[in-house]
């Protein structure tokens, strides 16, 4: 899901070895990435990689492609291993922070020499965790800071909104209420933050501030630039085991340019914790399971020779084999997860398709099948097919319709009013089709088999979406009897008797429209299209319609 | 050989008049003639009949020409006016000849012998002869010539040489020198042998009537040969809609391969269906707000049997069974409930399993599902996906590669396929597949992934069910030509009259 850029240089620096494009496109797949568009800036080749897993963000860098590149190739094998040495630095967690966004991880990262690449996969890297990882920030928001400017220990703490700082971008200070109002990143993500009685702030022990997450940074700390050596990361959102991921993520891919990670201590209310934590994580998995599902042939070595290569360590011990995984992944739920890393490091296309033998044999719905055998009828009535939308709005099934309103089906988030409900009827749909179509020859005539969706309260879903066949004739001489004579005609094929009667509708011209009804049931509705309607839709000829209900008239199988 | 009843005709005539002008047919056969050129074109073509056509050169009737002959030439009216006069003055003449008509008078009246002129007192004056008296009432060659061509408004002009001197009619601009061409029709060899053998001249009908054909009077009339080369006015046939019909044709396809069809009668899901049974936590961002549509009426729906839902919100929140952690979240029922329209097709495969399918099997649906977009030539609204599993005891990976390859041959035609790892958040591991179309390259033509069990499991299903989904509508557009997704649902009714058949 999440997209990004890498130059084709800075992947294979950071790999050390060189590559055709076509190359670059198979090795992308290690990564769980597809290669999507390659163009060349300034004689260098750019790559859009488009990473399918969202369960992944150590995929979703230069780095972590890089990475995985390495390790798949057997260039590195087994867990990859990051030093972290302590530092002396604190960060104090106030409690007030319960309710408004309660965890912050931290680490450093020093003896960086970062170029323009690495920057900008830097900052890619943290918008895209925090966008689709961090669910927009509010689960996870992430800051990197020029280090030598900050002077520790560091505060995490509930500020008041009265509270100042010039934020990012910014050359006058701002209150915390103001920057939430007047800057860009304020208005995008201040819904998270601003109903609650503080907000959250990061200052340093001079009481300059960092940033105020989940928001935006400050100018003063915030701006990390070609000459940053050091930075201070900063994590925060609501769930601990999230954000140390989302950590572990951030400060594997500094060190793979060389960083070095200083680790930080936080210290919370009765108890305290050290970030980043790089310890790897255990699975285990029965490797029967593994052999039996992927379909081909592995020994146990192979099996552990492929994990090592998706950056495993793997003990193999009475047919089972225990894994430790690296900290920047959590996504082993299940030993099928462990199968896919199997698959990818063998190589799906290596695999040669076979397709299963199976004693089954295949049936359509004999439901379809009669509804077919009504498309064809109508066929030969001479009457063009259509397929339009179900998705309407009120004033194509009601107002145009001449009904003052009605109960519909409708949709909370519409993207636009034109389709803001679910049709109830099929015939306003086709006075649409008819009214731009007026500059067609006549005679028109169409009809639809589809679905009209209607409220009702006994149904799982509250509502039931019915089959319906909806007809309409468009011509200077058309009448109610021509619409007559092919419901005569349909329900003479299909062995049914059928009445007329007499109903007032809105929609159509008095006296000449009626209720269809079998066996005293009310299965549709017919009638000559009211010359206000045709007006209302810009219609020059009359219109005869009708619409009828499926279900009621389908005795199951022909057979 | 076949003639047509105006070629016997028409070759009749010919018969009798060997060699004629067209015209002289035309009158002869006594019938339209246009119907006479076709018949003579035709008898032309079946060598019976040769038609040389020729250059005609002619003399015809200038504006004064008509003038003259109505009013008589200038010469003409002067000595008229001395035979009443006996002795005018050159300035009387002009009584009755226009300015232009005077200047050359006299050298006319002199060459003619009809006058004598001589000066009197400074003035011209014209005296009759006795040649001017005899020539009074005769026609000279040029009056005569003059009333023929009046007549005929031209004249051939090896005839009217025969009168004055083309030069002589084109000084006096009486006439003017033109060329027509001349049909001249005559009959070949063939054409007289065939003449001779006799022809029958049957009536011809245009239109077999029930009368004809009641009274038997077919037998005695000939029918009206048609060019049936013509062209027609063109038809407008009762036809399916092409997208639909497309759709039909891709459901017998997997019907041949043996999937069976599940029946899809809501549109709308609760998002139990559309997600939670799919093992997508509640928190995915897939089931964000602008992923997908929610409905604001009606709001919620109503779970299925408990025990599943107990089942489901197990798997959620802890994995329920044998092997998994589950996403570690509390579960809300309230959410489940929501309701939406089917956002993919997938849901669908979920209620199939729970319901119960026969193991081995395999299953399909064509659904409409929706999302929220903006509907333009690359994005529709609302679409129909291909989608399905297939389920059975012994499937393996390589099994899911051999069914969307199968897929990719059968139904797209490729001749090549590769894989991708792929993400579905109900499907582990999980493959997108690309097929190499002849004329489209690369297209991505299918996905499908094996349902994990953290899914299966809790609807009940406890063997490998490998969930497939085929994307058609790429196909579709390149089959029925067209550049515009919208056109899948077409409201342009042109478009659907003309668009070709699918089969």
């Amino acid at each position: 899901m999440p997209k990004f850029e890498v130059s084709k240089d800075d992947l294979e620096r950071l790999v050390g070895k060189s590559f055709s494009v076509e190359e670059w496109e198979d090795l992308f797949l290690y990564a769980k990435c597809e290669l999507d568009d390659v163009w060349e800036h300034e004689g260098r080749i750019y790559f859009k990689a488009d990473a399918k897993d969202t369960n992944r963000p150590d995929l979703w860098s230069a780095e972590g492609i890089a990475r995985q590149v390495k390790w798949a190739l057997g260039i590195r094998r087994g867990l990859p291993k990051y030093e972290v040495e302590k530092s002396d630095v604190t960060v104090y967690v106030d409690e007030k922070l319960r309710d408004i966004r309660p965890y912050g991880v931290y680490a450093i990262v020093e003896g960086l020499s970062l170029d323009d690449e690495a920057l900008k996969q830097m900052i890619n890297l943290q918008e895209k965790v925090a966008l689709t990882f961090g669910r927009r920030r509010s689960e996870v928001a992430i800051g990197v800071f020029d280090f030598d400017k900050v002077k520790p220990p560091i505060y995490y703490r509930a500020a008041s909104p009265e509270e100042k700082f010039i934020p990012l971008g910014f050359e006058e200070e701002l209150t915390l209420r103001e920057i939430l109002e007047k800057h860009e990143k304020g208005k995008e993500y201040g819904h998270l933050i601003k109903d609650k009685p503080y907000y959250p702030l990061l200052m340093d022990s001079e009481g300059n501030v960092l940033s105020m997450p989940p928001v935006i940074n400050s100018e003063l700390t915030g701006r990390v630039t070609e000459d940053t050596k050091n930075v201070f990361v900063d994590i925060t959102g609501w769930d601990l085991e999230k954000i140390m991921l989302a950590l572990s993520v951030v400060v594997t891919a500094l060190a793979e340019r060389g960083g070095k990670i200083r680790s930080v201590r936080v210290v919370y209310r009765g108890f305290e914790i050290r970030t980043p934590d790089l310890s790897p994580k255990e699975f285990e998995v029965e490797l029967d399971y593994i052999k039996g599902l992927t379909g081909i042939e592995l020994s146990n070595e192979e099996i552990k020779g492929l994990l090592e290569r998706m950056m495993y360590e793997v003990e193999l011990e009475d047919g089972k084999a225990r894994l430790k995984y690296p900290s920047f992944r959590n996504d082993l739920m299940h030993p099928r997860d462990v199968l896919e890393d199997v698959l990818i490091a063998y190589g799906y296309n290596e695999i040669e398709p076979e397709e299963p033998e199976l004693a089954v044999q295949g049936k359509g719905s004999d439901f379809t099948d009669f509804i077919n055998a009504i498309r064809d009828l109508m066929v030969g009535f001479g009457l063009q097919e259509v397929m339009t939308f179900n998705l309407t709005n009120r004033e194509v099934q009601f107002t145009k319709m001449r009904i003052e309103d009605g109960e519909i089906v409708e949709i909370e988030n519409p993207i636009s009013m034109k389709w803001s409900a679910l049709r109830s009827w099929i015939i306003p749909s086709l006075m649409e089709f008819l009214s731009q179509n007026t500059h067609e020859e006549y005679p028109q005539r169409l009809f639809e088999v589809g679905k009209a969706t209607v409220i009702n309260e006994k149904a799982e879903t509250k509502t039931r979406s019915e089959d319906r066949l909806a007809i309409a004739l468009a011509h200077p001489r058309v009448t109610f009897t021509e619409a007559k004579e092919i419901l005569e005609g349909l329900m003479r094929h299909l062995g049914f008797e059928y009445e007329i009667e007499e109903v007032e509708h809105p929609s159509f011209i008095s006296g000449r429209s009626g209720k269809i009804l079998v066996g005293g049931r009310e299965i549709g509705i017919i009638g000559e299209i009211h010359p206000q309607v045709l007006e209302n839709w810009g219609m020059e000829v009359p219109v005869a319609a009708f619409e009828v209900y499926l279900r009621p008239l389908y005795r199951g199988s022909f057979l | 050989m076949e003639l047509s009843y105006h070629e016997k005709l028409t070759l009749m005539v010919l018969g009798k008049l060997k060699k004629a002008r067209y015209e002289d047919v035309v009158k002869e056969a006594g019938i339209d003639q246009v119907a006479v050129m076709r018949a003579l074109l035709g008898l032309q073509s079946k060598g019976l009949a040769k038609i040389h056509e020729r250059q005609i050169k002619l003399i015809r009737i200038t504006e004064l020409g008509k003038e003259y002959a109505q009013k008589g030439l200038p010469e003409r009216r002067a000595l008229k006016f001395l035979a009443e006069r006996e002795k005018v003055t050159l300035e009387e003449l002009a009584r009755v000849l226009s300015e232009d008509e005077l200047k050359p008078i006299i050298g006319l009246l002199r060459r003619e012998g009809w006058a004598n002129v001589k000066k009197e007192e400074g003035k011209l004056i014209l005296t009759i002869t006795e040649k001017g008296r005899e020539d009074l009432n005769k026609e000279r060659p040029i009056d005569r010539i003059l009333k023929i061509l009046a007549e005929r408004g031209e004249v051939e002009s090896g005839e009217a040489e025969k009168f004055v001197s083309l030069k002589e009619l084109k000084r006096r601009r009486i006439g003017e020198e033109d060329s027509r061409s001349e049909r001249e029709v005559e009959i070949t060899e063939a054409g007289m042998e065939l003449v001779r053998k006799g022809l029958e001249l049957k009536e011809e009908v245009s239109i077999l009537t029930p009368e004809l054909i009641k009274s038997g009077k077919w037998r005695k009339v000939e029918f009206r040969r048609y060019n049936i080369k013509a062209p027609v006015k063109v038809p407008f046939p009762g036809k399916k809609q092409p997208y639909r019909a497309f759709l039909d044709k891709i459901r017998r396809k997997l019907i041949e391969m043996g999937f069976i069809e599940m029946e899809v009668e809501s549109l709308i899901e609760t998002q139990f269906w559309n997600f939670d049974a799919l093992f997508q936590p509640q928190n995915h961002p897939a089931r964000d707000w602008t992923d997908t549509y929610q409905l604001k009426h009606p709001k919620m729906g109503h779970l299925p049997e408990k025990e599943l839902v107990e089942r489901v919100r197990a798997s959620h929140e802890h994995g329920w069974k044998r092997g998994s952690r589950g996403w570690g979240y509390r579960w809300d029922p309230q959410k489940a409930m929501l309701l939406m329209p089917r956002a993919h097709a997938t849901a669908l495969s979920a209620r199939q399993l729970a319901k119960g399918v026969q193991i081995p099997g395999k299953y399909f649906a064509i659904q409409r599902v929706f999302r929220p977009d903006v509907l333009d030539r690359t994005h529709l609204i609302e679409f129909n996906q291909v989608d399905g599993f297939v389920v059975g005891e012994e499937l393996t990976f390589k099994h899911l590669l051999g069914i969307l390859k199968r897929f990719a041959v059968e139904i797209a035609g490729a001749k090549k396929v590769k894989f991708l790892p792929d993400y579905y958040p109900f499907t582990e591991p999980s493959v997108q597949m690309s097929a190499y179309h002849e004329e489209l390259g690369w297209v991505e033509f299918g996905g499908a992934g094996v349902f994990r069990e953290e899914m299966t499991k809790a609807l009940g299903v406890d063997v490998p069910v490998i969930a497939w989904g085929i994307g058609i509508d790429r196909l579709a557009m390149f089959k029925l030509g067209i550049d515009d997704i919208r056109y899948l649902f077409s409201y342009d009714l042109k478009w659907l009259r003309e668009a070709k058949l699918v089969w």
